[in-house]
């Protein structure tokens, strides 16, 4: 065994901070985790149709945004606890969580006009957030997102944008993957100090595009090859479930209600 | 930046959007003329890029992060218009999927960062290249051009912000949506992106740029020279047409214009006077006599409240058993 591997070293490695590797690489994970469980959702035999879904969650906002009564708020709200209520344990979390988050922030930013003598917008701002953020929470939970660009479809959207749209959701996985493998190996050759570190991150952005180049040239290639004209056609049945006539029944109630608040 | 739902009345919302959707329009005739089918997938991609580009945490002085909107940068690689239509794609799944910003004042939110913000960048960056023909002008362009994008995109929602005090009010004189004026709006929208977010914005931009020059100087964006004029014609146009969009929001205009003169006048006191005004100019208002006197039948009140009841003790119920479970896996 040669001399210098059985002399005893003590390599201290300097400290060095890296958090923003840390937290580059934790909201890249936390937005592929997001979108891989969301693209493996089907959607159960009871699931409402997405079209439904995307027009009454949209119409829904309008309603919050528009309305000014408290009580129609109140509605919305057990409307959207039941339907929270039928979802599993994780995504109720994961869908209160964000609603909470957003509109304490607001309820924050809020604050000052509250103590300024304002009693309407800093309590109506922050529920209505709260309602909107839930209600997309709720659609965006159970509904995969080829789902909602196949709704799109169905609402006279041009192609080139649902293309774009396809393409876009697909690349920020394969795209973020990559930026990912680069973090890692940023942070695997960071030992000690790293004065490089702060100008590597411009390398992983600026692979990231050239990358992206590369991909979009092979991607034209296969779609070519495969035949691709550019144009979408969405093919299905026309259904409509007893969920589908549930799911509607209740908006038209909630409709009812915000006309009868007025 | 992005802007949440409900700080902006919906008639903002609505009118932003209809100031975009020509750019949109003008965006795709231009990408279908000066990509070719091949570059299509481009698009797609550089949304995803714009998209990840966000989520990149920029190390600040104090040990925090921020992060970069790369418009400008993305408006120099690709093209304005492509980047417009990019960026626009990447709000609209951060609004869809993610909760970020909202789905009504998306209008809003692409109308500050996937029209202002790389459109300005973009024409400053070029201006000052084509005055400056060095390597050195070529980076001063950017820095500055990306600088001024990202403010003037903050300015843009400022405004944005601050006209919904004056817009609308309950007759109370209360703000509807967003409570604060264009003289609370502005400082605090500017100051941080003048300070802080713009400084992020040009030095991520340059040393991207720098990187990509260096390593594929073919991939630029190059554009079209002959054209630049009618290009600053229609920027200077579309700056112009902003607060009239802006301001199209029926018979608003008029009320905001003797509601602030009011104001200037008796320092606030004419309060009850102006929303009258404004509850003609929309039915919906009228149609709402207060917001939390407006009651529901006993009965109908009785049912929701057992509703949300009920829910809330499922709710509560499948929270509690599934961090039993997990619990339980842990201690197996």
């Amino acid at each position: 065994m040669p001399e210098w591997l059985l002399k005893d070293e003590n390599y201290q490695p300097l400290p060095d901070r890296d958090t923003f590797i840390d937290k580059s690489i934790l909201s890249l994970l936390r937005i592929l985790s997001r979108i891989r469980a969301q693209s493996g959702y089907t959607g159960g035999k009871h699931s409402v149709h997405a079209v439904y879904k995307v027009a009454c969650t949209f119409l829904l906002i309008v309603l919050l945004s528009v309305s000014r009564n408290i009580w129609f708020l109140a509605a919305v709200g057990a409307y959207l606890l039941a339907a929270l209520s039928l979802m599993s344990a994780d995504r109720i979390i994961r869908v209160i969580k964000a609603g909470l988050i957003i509109s304490f922030f607001s309820f924050l930013i809020l604050l000052p006009a509250f103590l300024m003598g304002n009693r309407y917008s800093p309590v109506m701002i922050p529920l209505k957030t709260l309602a909107t953020v839930t209600a997309v929470g709720i659609l965006s939970h159970t509904t995969g997102w080829h789902a909602v660009t196949g709704a799109l479809k169905s609402f006279f959207i041009p192609d080139i944008f649902i293309f774009v749209l396809d393409i876009t959701i697909k690349y920020i996985v394969m795209l973020g993957e990559l930026s990912l493998d680069l973090f890692y190996s940023l942070k695997l050759r960071s030992v000690g100090k790293n004065v490089e570190k702060y100008s590597s991150l411009s390398g992983i952005a600026g692979t990231m595009f050239l990358k992206s180049k590369e991909m979009a040239e092979d991607m034209y290639s296969a779609m070519e090859c495969r035949g691709f004209t550019g144009s979408y056609r969405v093919r299905r049945r026309f259904r409509f479930t007893p969920a589908d006539f549930l799911y509607i029944v209740v908006h038209i109630l909630l409709i009812t209600i915000f006309v009868y608040l007025g | 930046m992005h802007i949440p739902d409900n700080y902006l009345s919906p008639s903002t919302c609505a009118a932003l959007g209809a100031a975009v959707a020509p750019v949109w329009a003008l965006s795709v005739k231009k990408v279908k003329k000066e990509i070719t089918k091949a570059k299509m997938p481009l698009l797609g991609i550089g949304a995803s890029f714009s998209f990840l580009m966000m989520m990149f945490n920029v190390p600040l002085p104090g040990g925090t992060t921020g992060h970069a909107v790369g418009g400008t940068l993305l408006a120099i690689l690709l093209g304005p218009f492509s980047a417009c239509i990019s960026v626009s794609v990447a709000l609209l799944i951060q609004a869809l999927f993610f909760g970020d910003g909202g789905i009504l004042s998306f209008g809003a939110n692409c109308f500050n960062m996937a029209f202002v913000l790389p459109f300005v960048g973009y024409f400053v960056y070029k201006f000052i290249k084509d005055r400056v023909r060095t390597e050195k002008g070529e980076f001063i362009g950017i820095a500055v051009g990306s600088y001024i994008g990202i403010n003037a995109a903050a300015l843009c929602a400022a405004i944005e912000f601050g006209i919904q005090p004056l817009l609308f009010k309950d007759a109370a004189g209360h703000a509807l949506y967003s409570p604060y004026p264009l003289s609370v709006s502005i400082p605090a929208m500017l100051i941080p992106h003048l300070l802080v977010a713009g400084v992020v914005e040009a030095v991520f931009t340059v040393a991207i740029f720098a990187f990509i020059k260096k390593v594929s100087p073919g991939t630029i964006y190059e554009g079209a020279k002959e054209k630049s004029k009618a290009i600053y014609g229609l920027l200077a146009a579309l700056i112009l047409m902003t607060p009239l969009g802006l301001l199209a929001t029926g018979t608003a205009w008029g009320e905001w214009g003797a509601d602030e003169i009011q104001e200037v006048v008796s320092n606030g006191q004419a309060l009850g006077f102006i929303p009258q005004g404004m509850q003609n100019g929309f039915s919906f208002e009228a149609m709402m006599p207060d917001y939390s006197v407006g009651g529901i039948p006993e009965i109908a009140g009785y049912i929701l409240s057992a509703v949300a009841g009920v829910a809330l003790l499922l709710i509560l119920f499948k929270i509690i058993s599934s961090l039993k479970k997990a619990n339980h896996s842990v201690h197996e």
